[in-house]
């Protein structure tokens, strides 16, 4: 899909749509926004790079592997959980630090979940996308979809 | 490396062996062992252990035995790629059996007792390249799953009905009052189940032969000296407890003689040496359940030293016919002969163990028959019922034992297909020191006896003054006129046994054709049969009947259970309606309806983003801007995907005739109604409790730190709900991608 005006629109956009899912992200906590919604704007940037782009260009601004991030979300939020454990206390009890960190706030291992929940959700919408984006390639490159 | 990282690893169950004989003078006092650590304490399930006599002499056994398996593993797997694999699994079995002969609490030893089902499915599967092993695999592990389901059940009528999970609870209630709860019949035959399906009992015995399948240490540790032995070592455990019902002897009793019968008759047939000892491993475990069937002192003390001399004689036994079968290169009997001369430390193994499973005089084997042959003489029931089996089954076991332990070594030494010769030290090492203690113990049975026969035996008859002397010498007394008979009809039917084969083959295949295994695989075919014809209508594929199927199925429910509650339709204390709302809804649902009769996929799925976005502005409306939030985002992200799918999907058609729309516009006006009716009865629903979200709303910012209460609901209040929920969406993220990546390509032209 080769169209100037995304193209080009699409490289102010990624950065903010980036930096504004960080910011839902670290808000969550007080004000509507979380992981969940941070992850989903987060995979619609790479989404809009695939579509500009190409997969490969959207995997390479990715870096890592989809599927290496959702598993490496998956272990940020099971390790946040354990972290009560080494007090002696059950399996995900949340635990905070008193003093408030400039930016982020108060730093506690329920945030460090949602990163977790956040690193997921990037990476599986992202990996959907890439593998339904990369099928569209090769049929479009065979002329249109072979049922019509 | 495999090599040198099974010795090392035999320092694991080693070091436990040593430390458990640590633990042999207090506990041979009469002293027990408990640890207990909280666990699931929501559940109130600690993971408590309890050691006493019982539990020691299993400690023991397994720990011992399991050295020299991890020893034997080393050398009879040699230079395998997945070595490493192997001692995995079977460490881990180690580790769970262990677990179910230490622990205190009923569920801690339903989950040890399930850790070795699955790590045994692993082990007798371990030649997973091969069908038969796969299949033997299998049956072993629905066959004692099963009964594992069912123990489950049992524990926890038995747990409730008693008042306590603890075994040592349990064990102090006493059998009286346990025997006494109305719903006894029904844990009883549960709990059996279970230690029948486990111990190989008639009519479940027919897995254990087939997973003989299993590599030669598998089947020496498992088969022999542990997992079988869960069953026995459960009815052991819980003899105090559930014994004092008259259900008890009468059908633990008979069962274990049924299985002895089996075991030793089938056992003739065999020319297979592992086969063999696996049908004389089955005859062992129908008279060990017999003995605790039987359930005098006497029974009790034979059942003990038969098990012990059977752990000795049998892991022997097993580890020389795997080390023949390697270094021959056959099981076959009549390909084996004079081995000794090319073998002599394996052969040294071999024929103590024989010997001491014939019960030849000076070893434990003879004490154990001894006894065994005074617990029948001593027994109520039929007269000579018991001797007569026993006996009979123990000269068919004298004539096995020289079969398997002592003939292949006797002889000419015959070509074989692999040149036969000595294997590693590894290999030899345990059937020897094996063999040797089996005559230590038999030449000093009080040895055995003071120490661990004595504290495990009080355990079971729930008499910790109990003290079983144990003796080598009796006098010319009935049960030793009964062993020499024994000996001597057993060499009889040895010298018979090739034209005992010949001429009753034909009655084998009947019984085969008839036998409880084949029960097996008709149940196995049904649920296959059944499983294929639920997924043809159930999970055909169309989305369409998915959604018939839910909402059917909801509407069904709803529709039982509305009227049985009584539920008021109050529209006080609702929000006034404004006209913003109304406007959207009204929108939504023309959007919903036209989308019914879009004739183009494009304009269906614009109309249905209308309705996505609708009900965003409806969560904004009534104040849940996080909601709307999703929700526009989920919306945002379905056009990305639909646009990408787009072209893949084939226009829109008319599959459905009028009929079936028809009936679909039905079900859906049902559906929607039933579920207004369901929100609207939710509103009035009245609990004592302080409703659930006024909780969250409260906590949220004192003990959770956060003012966003959807969000610490989330990742606070139900993070373990969240934690699951990411990891099936990273599931159903990689089942879409193998779906779409995997696929026959299309327009790949079928190869001619």
């Amino acid at each position: 899909m080769k169209t100037l005006i995304l193209n080009t629109t699409n490289r102010f956009i990624i950065g903010l749509l980036l930096v504004f899912s960080v910011f839902l992200l670290i808000r969550g906590h007080n004000l509507p926004g979380g992981g969940f919604c941070g992850g989903l704007v987060a995979a619609a940037a790479f989404a809009l790079q695939a579509l500009a782009y190409g997969v490969p260009s959207a995997r390479q601004l990715l870096i890592i592997d989809p599927r290496t991030i959702i598993g490496i979300g998956l272990i940020v939020a099971f390790v946040s959980g354990l972290w009560g454990n080494l007090f002696g206390l059950p399996f995900l009890t949340g635990i905070w630090e008193k003093t408030p960190l400039p930016v982020i706030g108060k730093l506690g291992t329920p945030f460090v979940f949602d990163v977790g929940v956040y690193i997921v959700v990037l990476g599986v919408v992202s990996m959907i996308v890439f593998v339904l984006a990369d099928d569209q390639d090769e049929n479009s490159s065979e002329g249109g979809a072979p049922w019509n | 490396m495999g090599d040198h990282l099974g010795k090392l690893l035999a320092l694991v169950p080693l070091g436990g062996f040593i430390y458990y004989t640590t633990l042999i003078p207090s506990v041979a006092q009469g002293g027990s062992i408990r640890a207990s650590i909280p666990w699931a304490d929501g559940l109130g399930i600690p993971l408590s252990f309890f050691v006493d006599g019982l539990s020691l002499l299993f400690l023991l056994i397994i720990s011992g035995i399991g050295t020299f398996i991890v020893w034997y593993a080393a050398g009879y797997l040699h230079g395998s790629r997945t070595l490493g694999k192997f001692y995995l699994y079977l460490l881990s079995f180690m580790a769970a059996m262990l677990g179910v002969v230490a622990s205190d609490n009923l569920i801690v030893l339903f989950i040890f007792w399930e850790l070795t089902s699955i790590t045994s499915f692993l082990l007798i599967g371990y030649y997973h390249e091969d069908p038969a092993s796969r299949r033997s695999a299998l049956q072993a592990v629905l066959v004692t799953g099963a009964g594992g389901l069912a123990i489950l059940a049992g524990f926890i009528l038995l747990g409730f009905g008693a008042g306590t999970f603890e075994i040592s609870g349990l064990l102090a209630i006493g059998g009286a009052s346990i025997a006494a709860l109305p719903e006894f019949p029904t844990i009883l035959v549960l709990i059996l189940l279970g230690a029948f399906t486990k111990s190989a009992q008639f009519p479940f015995h027919f897995w254990l032969p087939n997973a003989m399948a299993a590599p030669a240490p598998v089947s020496a540790f498992l088969h022999s000296a542990t997992m079988v032995k869960a069953g026995i070592f459960l009815l052991a455990r819980l003899h105090p407890c559930l014994s004092d019902h008259a259900m008890w002897p009468s059908i633990v009793a008979p069962v274990g003689a049924i299985t002895m019968v089996t075991g030793v008759f089938l056992g003739l047939r065999e020319t297979d040496l592992k086969k063999i000892l696996a049908y004389t491993t089955l005859a062992v475990l129908g008279t060990l359940t017999m003995l605790l069937g039987i359930g005098t002192e006497m029974a009790i003390k034979a059942c003990i030293v038969y098990l012990l001399a059977h752990a000795l004689y049998k892991a022997a036994l097993f580890m020389t016919a795997g080390t023949v079968d390697h270094e021959t290169g056959t099981r076959e009997l009549g390909d084996l002969s004079g081995l000794r001369r090319v073998m002599p430390f394996t052969a040294a193994g071999a024929i103590m163990g024989a010997l001491s499973m014939a019960g030849i005089p000076l070893l434990i084997g003879f004490v154990s028959k001894e006894y065994f042959y005074k617990a029948l003489l001593d027994a109520d029931g039929p007269p000579y019922l018991w001797e007569a089996l026993g006996v009979g089954a123990s000269m068919v076991m004298v004539a096995l034992a020289v079969t398997a332990g002592i003939r292949p070594y006797f002889g000419a030494l015959k070509k074989t297909p692999k040149h036969a010769h000595e294997g590693p030290w590894t290999m030899w090492i345990g059937p020897v020191i094996l063999g040797a203690l089996a005559l230590v113990m038999g030449v000093f049975p009080a040895l055995a006896g003071d120490h661990l026969v004595s504290a495990a035996a009080a355990a079971v008859v729930a008499d910790p003054t109990y003290h079983a002397n144990l003796k080598l010498w009796h006098g010319w007394n009935t049960a030793l006129m009964l062993s020499i008979l024994t000996l001597a009809v057993g060499v009889g039917i040895y010298l018979i046994a090739a034209r005992w084969r010949s001429a009753m083959a034909s009655s084998y295949r009947v019984l085969a054709a008839i036998g409880p295994e084949q029960i097996y695989f008709k149940i196995l075919d049904g649920v296959l049969v059944f499983a294929a014809w639920q997924t043809g209508v159930l999970q055909n594929g169309r989305l369409r009947n998915y959604i018939l199927t839910v909402g059917g199925f909801a509407v069904v429910l709803l529709v039982w259970v509305l009227p049985r509650n009584r539920f008021t339709l109050d529209m006080d204390g609702m929000a006034p309606i404004s006209i913003l709302p109304v406007f959207v809804c009204v929108l939504i649902m023309l959007s919903a309806i036209f989308a019914c009769f879009a004739r183009s996929r494009f304009t269906a799925i614009l109309l249905l983003g209308v309705v996505g976005l609708g009900v965003a502005m409806l969560f904004f409306l009534f104040s849940a801007p996080d909601l709307a939030m999703t929700q526009i985002l989920v919306e945002t992200l379905t056009v990305v995907l639909f646009v990408l799918a787009f072209y893949k999907l084939p226009s829109l058609r008319e599959f459905s005739s009028r009929g079936i729309r028809a009936r679909d516009a039905v079900l859906s006006a049902v559906f929607g109604v039933v579920m207004t009716l369901l929100v609207l009865v939710a509103f009035h629903f009245e609990s004592n409790d302080v409703p659930i979200s006024e909780f969250m709303a409260r906590e949220s910012l004192p003990t959770a730190y956060g003012r966003n209460v959807v969000n610490v609901i989330l990742v606070d209040f139900r993070a373990l709900d969240t934690l699951g929920e990411i990891t099936v969406l990273a599931i159903a993220a990689l089942g879409i991608v193998a779906m779409l990546k995997l696929r026959p390509k299309r327009n790949q032209k079928p190869t001619p």
